[in-house]
């Protein structure tokens, strides 16, 4: 078999099923996107409205301020867990005792499912039996409380977004790590570099590609975090965490509003879209030699 | 000559692009320019249809030129 066709034959079954899979849910979706749709209501049928949700969209007051809150979710939580993850990476290259059992405990949280960690999270921070309001209370007289304050709220959302995630950041830079090679860290110790040097022109530009992997991997996932947030504070207290996929379970879920949903649903997916593509334009792709 | 082994087409983009870069950024612009029409210039009374105009020559001059 010619090695083109061997080729497109291996690739056929992925394609077939992220066709299935990815392109006809998203077709759908941008379908139902451009009709008003109320599956539950009395008249059940789709109707075509034009552009009329993605019109909505845009005067939409929360959906602009969950807009917001999510840019900031996203910056101050996928930041931390980079810085965090890299720290921790670096911890676990070293020998010290225990070294395997904390590894193994500091990666659990990953395979807790979003759901159990949002009622781990909620348990934890309820302010008549969380440990977290009594420890703080006791300790600092610091009262926590996500129910009322919305910055405590948000920052809870942060701190349990980075406690879910950095091991994932972890385990990639460890990877990352291991697998570069010795030569150019003793040639730059000959050379008197100190750590600092060495970390900015040897290892940073040597791990590039794993950050650059990983950060893409928790943007898209941070954009649309939805079921731990929705299980520990609900979206509140007001729309302090109604973050863009809280939003849309709102939108959707108990107000049935399936073609606003679903416009909204677009207008996050094409966000994200371009925040990935100028994060790949800035760092990756590759720059024009001649400019016309 | 087959389309893998053709130079990279140089163009006013800072980046290197094939067709389908092009197409992709001409669709971005295309949804960022509907959103910020819809937003602030609609409600003056110029039709969404111009921005879909004007994004379709846009989108042309992007994938010819870019």
């Amino acid at each position: 078999m010619h090695s083109k066709t061997l080729g497109w034959a291996l690739l056929a079954p992925t394609l077939i099923l992220l066709f299935f899979f990815g392109v006809v849910p998203f077709i759908y979706v941008l379908f139902v996107s451009f009709h008003q749709w109320n599956p539950f209501a009395v008249n059940p049928d789709m109707i075509f409205n034009w552009a009329e949700n993605y019109r909505r969209v845009v005067f939409d007051a929360q959906f602009l301020a969950s807009f917001g809150v999510t840019i900031a979710f996203v910056f101050f939580a996928v930041v931390s867990e980079l810085i965090i993850g890299y720290a921790l990476a670096q911890a676990f290259m070293r020998d010290f005792p225990g070294k395997a059992f904390f590894r193994t405990i500091h990666t659990l949280p990953l395979i807790m499912a979003p759901i159990i960690v949002g009622s781990i999270w909620k348990l934890m921070t309820t302010p008549s039996i969380g440990i977290l309001p009594n420890i703080l209370d006791d300790w600092l007289g610091y009262n926590l409380n996500i129910g009322q304050s919305a910055l405590q709220a948000f920052t809870v959302t942060v701190i349990m977004d980075i406690w879910h995630w950095t091991p994932l950041v972890t385990l990639s830079l460890i990877a990352a790590l291991v697998s570069l090679p010795p030569d150019p860290f003793e040639q730059a110790q000959i050379d008197g570099a100190n750590k600092r040097q060495i970390f900015w022109h040897i290892t940073l530009p040597m791990i590039r590609p794993a950050i650059i992997a990983t950060v893409f991997i928790r943007l898209m996932d941070a954009l649309r975090t939805v079921d731990e947030v929705l299980m520990l504070t609900g979206g509140g207290p007001g729309s302090a965490t109604r973050y863009l996929g809280v939003h849309i379970f709102k939108e959707v879920f108990p107000r049935t509003n399936y073609g606003y949903g679903s416009a909204i649903s677009v207008v996050v997916l094409y966000l994200t879209i371009v925040a990935c593509w100028l994060l790949y334009v800035s760092l990756i792709a590759p720059r024009n030699t001649r400019k016309g | 000559m087959n389309e893998d082994t053709k130079p990279p087409k140089p163009g006013f983009l800072p980046i290197e692009t094939n067709w389908f870069d092009r197409l992709f950024i001409s669709v971005v612009i295309w949804v960022a320019l509907s959103l910020f029409w819809f937003r602030f210039i609609e409600p003056l009374g110029l039709s969404i249809w111009i921005c879909c105009a004007i994004s379709a020559v846009l989108a042309v001059y992007i994938i010819r030129k870019g």
